[in-house]
Parts: structure tokens; C-alpha cells; sequence
């Protein structure tokens, strides 16, 4: 029973990376209509923020330091993915996908350049918080508090969206964006400072989700490419440009890979994909986009 | 050459005749006599720098535990070596460039190196995929190409047992293959652990985890043959996410975990698996774990086996018997703020080797050799190193004897080492397969 739990709760804190980081490739591609290649190096970008602050912060509590490196990372993420809109992204809008895709991807060189020219081509390690949260024991189980604080921090970025989105009157403009670009702006909804702002923000969750995985994992080039090439596949599942299809096609593809390695260890991967064709061939438009 | 299949009677002859050769070569010299006598009045040694290319990664996940650290001891080395007045009075121009961008850039840098730059060597390769590709062009091209830190052992190999050796006149490993990182880890296991019942493995799903799994597998079976391996992963090269692996290796009931996962993988399991409790169950035994406590520091596990890629090890062969170990954790320590590790010593012995080499053909011809001469002074060569002493092969790859230990912390370091009461070193003729015989094969002969 024990360890039943502790799959759903690995199933979970995949999830949560997964969430964070689909949530924003969602918002873009749904508000915009740009498929943001450079999002997992927006990702990478928050994660050497946060791992170069937990390192040089050594003088304030640890805690302190480490809600700094969180925020700091979605400022810098957030900040970099406005200046990425408002520079190479604008005039794009009404180019065809190949231009964005090009474009978006020659973004994500450049920023893992620019990483590499400002804290090299090591390895950047930050497990602080990890250690210090210490571990929780149940039944015959132990699991680190740390999981579960990324958990908590994934739910609450989720409910903030959803309010966002669903009770504020930027939420409703950005919806109404992503439902009819072209009636929102002849409602006089100003489209331009809103696709930046849509930006800044789907770059900030993938700038939360890079800080957020740190203490677990080093800082390293490339550490972008595994989160954006899945949360890929929870877009497509959960439809495009659904926030409900991010949040579901997290979940379904977190637990599927927790339990396919404990059951099927051999096929990890091809389990995963196999579920997705499926649902693809059943639902083209995803679990929750529209046709 | 390759794949050629050879009878056992024309085999035994091939190898025989190499043996003599070898032993005449490196005894007199016998190699180069009857053309030196002639050569050895019009040989000179060029005023010119040796241009030598050290090729390891410098950015990606394998630059910070191997690439960048084994850049810095190539460099420590060319120091030392021009400090001391070059290898036969020409001085080291060392040239280092980024492995990184995968085996087809690889092999188009080596091209430029060997025929436009004209290097004098190829030191280079930390990925196995590397080596394949590029260790063919140094007979292709006639450019010498020495693998230093690569670990597959089909890189020298051949398909079937017995084989023709060299597989590449000019290509040579100046290390050990994986396979005395699993063996010795398997007899580790089988010397301090007999009872042991379940094992498992958890290795990177590309060719170094599949190969490092293969030998091991077959090593511990032969020792132990009641053994059984309850659970085998395979996540993929730079997974940041281990609980899901975590949690089946604690549920398989494994009491030893065989791990070949390098770099931030290694630390990022390690990491994971402390919180999640897995030490209190099993005992990792890592392949090439040498370099990880002191990249986890504290937090590291006491009790894990772990092997090191040779007898690669900042304590040991201990100072006082050993002054070149001393020497070299030393001026790395004091340059580089850290302590070599086994990517580090793996350099050494690739620019080492090539100097033995040259000064031995050199003395013998009275000039400096050409590439096919210092080539075949190479074969068969047995030099001093930090960790002891390194034999190239007549199959042109390294012999060297294998360490294993296990982590205990122990006041006065900042990271657990390797426990001084329980390190095991197993000799060169224990943990690596004869010259024209395959690892696998090798070890399928083993009497239980």
C-alpha cells in the first residue's frame, strides 16, 4: 500500500514540472498562437538563476535564499521572454509556422549561448533546500519533504492562473484573444501589450519550473530539452491552448511514466508515447482543445 | 581487417609471432634497428613545437566531471613536460577543443587536425561513440590518434574470438576499457559480499550503460552463479527526474544496485535516492562512482561500492610509496582547487604515453620518428604513472590494474573516501582479456 502511494506521489512531482512548464508553453500558444521552441531555454534560464542565487546567498537563511533564487528566476525567465516578444516574436505574428518555429528555435541557441557566456559550460549545483526540508517516513516508506513542496508550489502556480485567467479582466482578454484574435482586437482590446504579457508570463512558469528542479538536479547546458520535448507531448494531449489539457495531460503522463517504470521498466518511454498516439487517434484535438 | 575470422592454429601463430615481436621491440629496440642504422645519421629533431590536440568536452553535462578537469591535467602535464625541456627538446604546443556536437563533427575535426593542421597527435575522446567514429581515420589518414578516456570495449575488439590485432596500426587506447570497472566490481562483490542473492542495475539507455550491464552480468554470474538480478532500468542519458526508477529499485528487494550512470545523472540519483531512502536498503555499486563524493560532498552515502576506472585515486597509490601520485594530486590540488580525478590521471597517461613512446623510438633512430615509428614503440610500452604503471597492449589498448572501495567518511576530508581498510586492487591480468580474445568471451571461460 506503502509504496502504491509513493508511486502516485512520484507520478505527481513529475507532474508538477511538467505542469508548470506545459502551463506556459500553453498560455503562448494559445493566447499567441506561437509554438515556443525557446521555452526550455527559458526553463535552463531560470534554472541557473536559481542555482547561482542559492549558491552566492550563502549569508541569508536558507529559506530566505531560496524564495529570492524562486522569484528571482520567474522575474529574469519573465523579463527575458517579454524582451523575446517584443524584439523577434512581434513581427512573426503573421508569418507562417515555419518562420515561428525557426525563429523560436534559433531563440533557444542563443540563450543557451548567453548562458554559457555567463556561467560557463560547468555544472551548477544548488541542493540546499532539498537537504534542509529533510525526509518524511510513512508505513515503511520515506520520501523528502522537498517533493512535496513542489507539489504544493506547482498547485498553488496552477490555482493562481486558473484566478487569473478566469476572474480578472486581463484574464478575460486573454481568453477572448485566444477564442477570436481578430473580433478582441475590433473589441478594442489591445492585442499588442497583451501577447507581451502573455509572453512574459508562460516564460516566468518556465522560468518557476527550472528554479524549482535545481535542488534536485545540477544546473547543466541543455537541461531545457527534456521538459520542453515532454511538455510538448501534455500540450498536444491535453489540447492546444487549454489550461485544463495542461493540468490533466501533466497528470496522465506523470503517473503513466511513474508507474510504466515500476511495471514495465523496459518500455519507460515507448508506454508513454503509445498512450498518447492513442488518445490522438481517438481525439485529434486533444483530451480538452477545441476542433 | 575487421571481422576477419582467423582459425585457432593461424591464430596462435599470428599471436605468438606478435608476442616476440613486442618483446623484441620493447626489450632492443629490434623493431627499428635495421632501418635506423641507416636513417639514424640524417635524422634531426625539428625546431618546431609538437602540436598536440586534447580533445574533451568543455561544455555540456560531460564537461564539469570529465571534460573540464581532464583539460586542466592535459595542460598541467604539457606544463611539467616543457618545464623540464619537451620531448626531445621540442616543447608541447597544446591545443584543446570541445568534443561536444556529436561523432560527425568529431570525425570532420579530426580530418582538419590531422591533414590541414598537421598535429603531430590526437589525444582526445571522452564518449564512446567518439572513439568508433574517430580512432578508424588514424590509419585512414595516417595521423596518430590516441583514445584516452573512452570506456567501450568494442573499440579494440573484434567480432569473434580469436582476433587479429591491432585493429588500427596508427589508433591506440592509453587506458583500460569498462571492462575492469565491472569485473572488478563483480569480484569486489564476490570478496566481501558472497551471500548476496538479488542484484540490479540501473544504467544509462545507450551503448556505455547496455555494455557496462553486459559485463558486469556475466562477471557476477560466474563468481556468484546463485545470483539473481531482480530488476534492470534503463532511464535515459540526462533524466533529471530518478523517483519512479528509485522506487521500483527499492520495491525489486535488491541488495546490491550495479550503476554505470555518470556526471550529473550519477549525483542527480544519488541525491534523490539518499531522500528517498534507498541506501537504507542497497548498496550502490558504481562503475566509474570514483569522482562522486567529492562532486555530492557529505551528503554522499557511507557504505557504497565504488570503482575506479583503474587505480585512479587521489589516495592512492598512498604518497609516501608512490611520490608521482603525490606530485600530481598535489599540483592539481594547488592549481585547480580540487582533487584530480580518474578523467585527470586518464590524461596524463595519454600524453605520457606518447612522450614514452617518441623518446623510445627516438633514442633508438637517433632523430624524431615518424608517426608509424612512434606507433609501434607505443606497442607493448609499460610506463610509470600516478596511479602505478600502465601497459599498452599488443592489441593497442591499455592494461592497468583496477581499485575498488567503499565510502566511509573519515575526519580531515571534506567528502567520504574510500574507506582505507577495505580498498581492493585487483591486477591488470585479473580484470582485462588477453590481447585478440573478447572481454565477453574471456570471461565465459572463467572457471566458477
Amino acid at each position: 500500500m506503502g509504496n502504491w502511494l509513493v508511486y502516485i506521489l512520484n507520478g505527481l512531482y513529475f507532474a508538477s514540472f511538467l505542469f508548470l512548464t506545459s502551463l506556459g508553453l500553453s498560455i503562448i500558444l494559445g493566447v499567441m498562437g506561437i509554438l515556443n521552441l525557446a521555452h526550455g531555454s527559458l526553463f535552463a534560464l531560470g534554472a541557473f538563476v536559481s542555482a547561482w542565487l542559492i549558491g552566492t546567498l550563502t549569508g541569508l537563511p536558507p529559506g530566505i535564499a531560496f524564495l529570492v533564487a524562486l522569484l528571482a528566476a520567474m522575474l529574469v525567465a519573465g523579463l527575458m521572454g517579454i524582451l523575446i516578444e517584443t524584439s523577434i516574436i512581434r513581427p512573426m505574428y503573421t508569418r507562417a509556422l515555419e518562420y515561428q518555429l525557426l525563429i523560436t528555435f534559433g531563440t533557444l541557441l542563443v540563450i543557451e549561448d548567453l548562458i554559457k557566456m555567463i556561467w560557463g559550460g560547468t555544472a551548477y549545483y544548488a541542493s540546499k533546500p532539498f537537504t534542509i526540508m529533510g525526509n518524511m517516513h510513512f508505513l515503511t516508506n520515506q520520501y523528502p519533504v522537498y517533493f512535496l513542496f513542489v507539489i504544493a508550489v506547482s498547485f498553488l502556480a496552477g490555482i493562481a492562473i486558473w484566478l487569473i485567467m478566469g476572474k480578472t479582466r486581463v484574464g478575460i482578454m486573454l481568453r477572448a484573444i485566444s477564442m477570436d484574435r481578430d473580433m478582441a482586437r475590433a473589441m478594442g482590446i489591445r492585442i499588442g501589450r497583451l501577447n507581451t504579457l502573455a509572453f512574459g508570463m508562460g516564460a516566468a512558469l518556465a522560468g518557476l519550473a527550472g528554479a524549482l528542479i535545481v535542488p534536485t538536479t545540477p544546473a547543466l547546458l541543455g537541461i531545457g530539452m527534456e521538459p520542453l520535448i515532454i511538455a510538448f507531448i501534455v500540450v498536444v494531449l491535453g489540447g492546444l491552448g487549454s489550461l485544463k489539457g495542461a493540468l490533466i495531460g501533466s497528470l496522465i503522463v506523470g503517473e503513466i511514466r511513474s508507474f510504466g517504470i515500476v511495471l514495465f521498466p523496459e518500455v519507460e518511454l515507448p508506454l508513454l508515447f503509445t498512450i498518447a498516439v492513442l488518445i490522438l487517434v481517438v481525439k485529434p484535438e486533444g483530451l480538452f482543445g477545441s476542433k | 581487417m575487421s571481422g576477419e575470422r582467423l582459425g585457432r592454429r593461424e591464430f596462435l601463430k599470428n599471436a605468438g609471432l606478435a608476442g616476440i615481436a613486442v618483446g623484441a621491440a620493447g626489450i632492443t629496440g629490434a623493431g627499428f634497428q635495421v632501418r635506423s642504422a641507416k636513417a639514424a645519421e640524417k635524422r634531426s629533431v625539428p625546431k618546431t613545437p609538437i602540436r598536440l590536440a586534447a580533445i574533451s568536452f568543455l561544455t555540456g553535462a560531460a564537461a564539469a566531471p570529465f571534460g573540464i578537469p581532464a583539460d586542466n591535467a592535459y595542460k598541467l602535464c604539457a606544463e611539467k613536460i616543457n618545464s623540464e625541456g619537451g620531448i626531445l627538446g621540442r616543447k608541447i604546443d597544446l591545443q584543446s577543443f570541445d568534443e561536444a556536437g556529436g561523432g560527425d563533427s568529431q570525425v570532420k575535426l579530426a580530418r582538419k587536425l590531422i591533414l590541414e593542421d598537421k598535429v603531430d597527435a590526437v589525444l582526445g575522446y571522452i564518449s564512446s561513440g567518439n572513439c568508433k567514429a574517430v580512432l578508424p581515420l588514424s590509419d585512414e589518414l595516417g595521423g596518430l590518434i590516441i583514445a584516452y578516456d573512452c570506456g567501450t570495449h568494442e573499440l579494440l575488439e573484434e567480432e569473434k574470438s580469436p582476433f587479429k590485432f591491432p585493429k588500427y596500426e596508427l589508433g591506440f587506447r592509453s587506458s583500460a576499457h569498462l571492462g575492469i570497472d565491472n569485473i572488478g566490481l563483480a569480484l569486489f562483490i564476490e570478496e566481501h559480499f558472497k551471500g548476496v542473492k538479488k542484484i540490479a542495475g540501473i544504467n544509462p539507455d545507450y551503448a556505455w550503460g547496455r555494455e557496462s550491464w553486459l559485463i558486469f552480468e556475466k562477471a557476477i554470474k560466474q563468481l556468484i552463479p546463485g545470483v539473481e538480478v531482480v530488476n534492470t532500468l534503463w532511464p535515459k542519458l540526462f533524466t533529471t527526474d530518478y523517483t519512479a526508477h528509485i522506487s521500483a529499485l527499492i520495491g525489486s528487494g535488491a541488495e546490491i544496485i550495479h550503476s554505470a550512470l555518470w556526471g550529473g545523472d550519477a549525483v542527480t540519483f544519488s541525491k534523490q535516492a539518499i531522500g528517498m531512502g534507498l541506501f537504507n536498503k542497497a548498496k550502490m555499486a558504481y562503475s566509474r562512482g570514483e569522482p562522486y563524493p567529492q562532486e555530492v560532498g557529505m551528503e554522499f552515502p557511507e557504505g557504497q561500492i565504488i570503482c575506479c576506472a583503474g587505480t585512479h585515486y587521489f589516495l592512492y597509490p598512498e604518497h609516501d610509496k608512490w611520490p608521482l601520485n603525490k606530485w600530481f594530486v598535489e599540483s592539481y590540488h594547488k592549481k585547480y582547487g580540487k582533487y584530480p580525478t580518474y578523467p585527470c590521471y586518464h590524461a596524463y597517461q595519454a600524453i605520457y604515453t606518447y612522450k614514452a613512446a617518441v623518446e623510445k623510438a627516438g633514442s633508438l633512430l637517433g632523430g624524431w620518428p615518424t608517426q608509424e615509428e612512434i606507433a609501434k614503440a607505443a606497442s607493448g610500452l609499460s610506463i610509470e604513472t600516478p596511479s602505478g604503471i600502465l601497459t599498452i597492449g599488443a592489441d593497442h589498448n591499455g592494461r592497468e590494474d583496477v581499485l575498488v572501495g567503499i565510502s566511509k567518511k573519515v575526519s580531515g576530508h571534506a567528502f567520504p573516501i574510500l574507506d582505507p581498510e577495505m580498498m581492493a586492487i585487483y591486477p591488470a591480468h585479473q580484470v582485462n582479456a588477453p590481447a585478440g580474445i573478447r572481454t565477453e568471451d574471456w570471461i565465459a571461460g572463467w572457471k566458477a
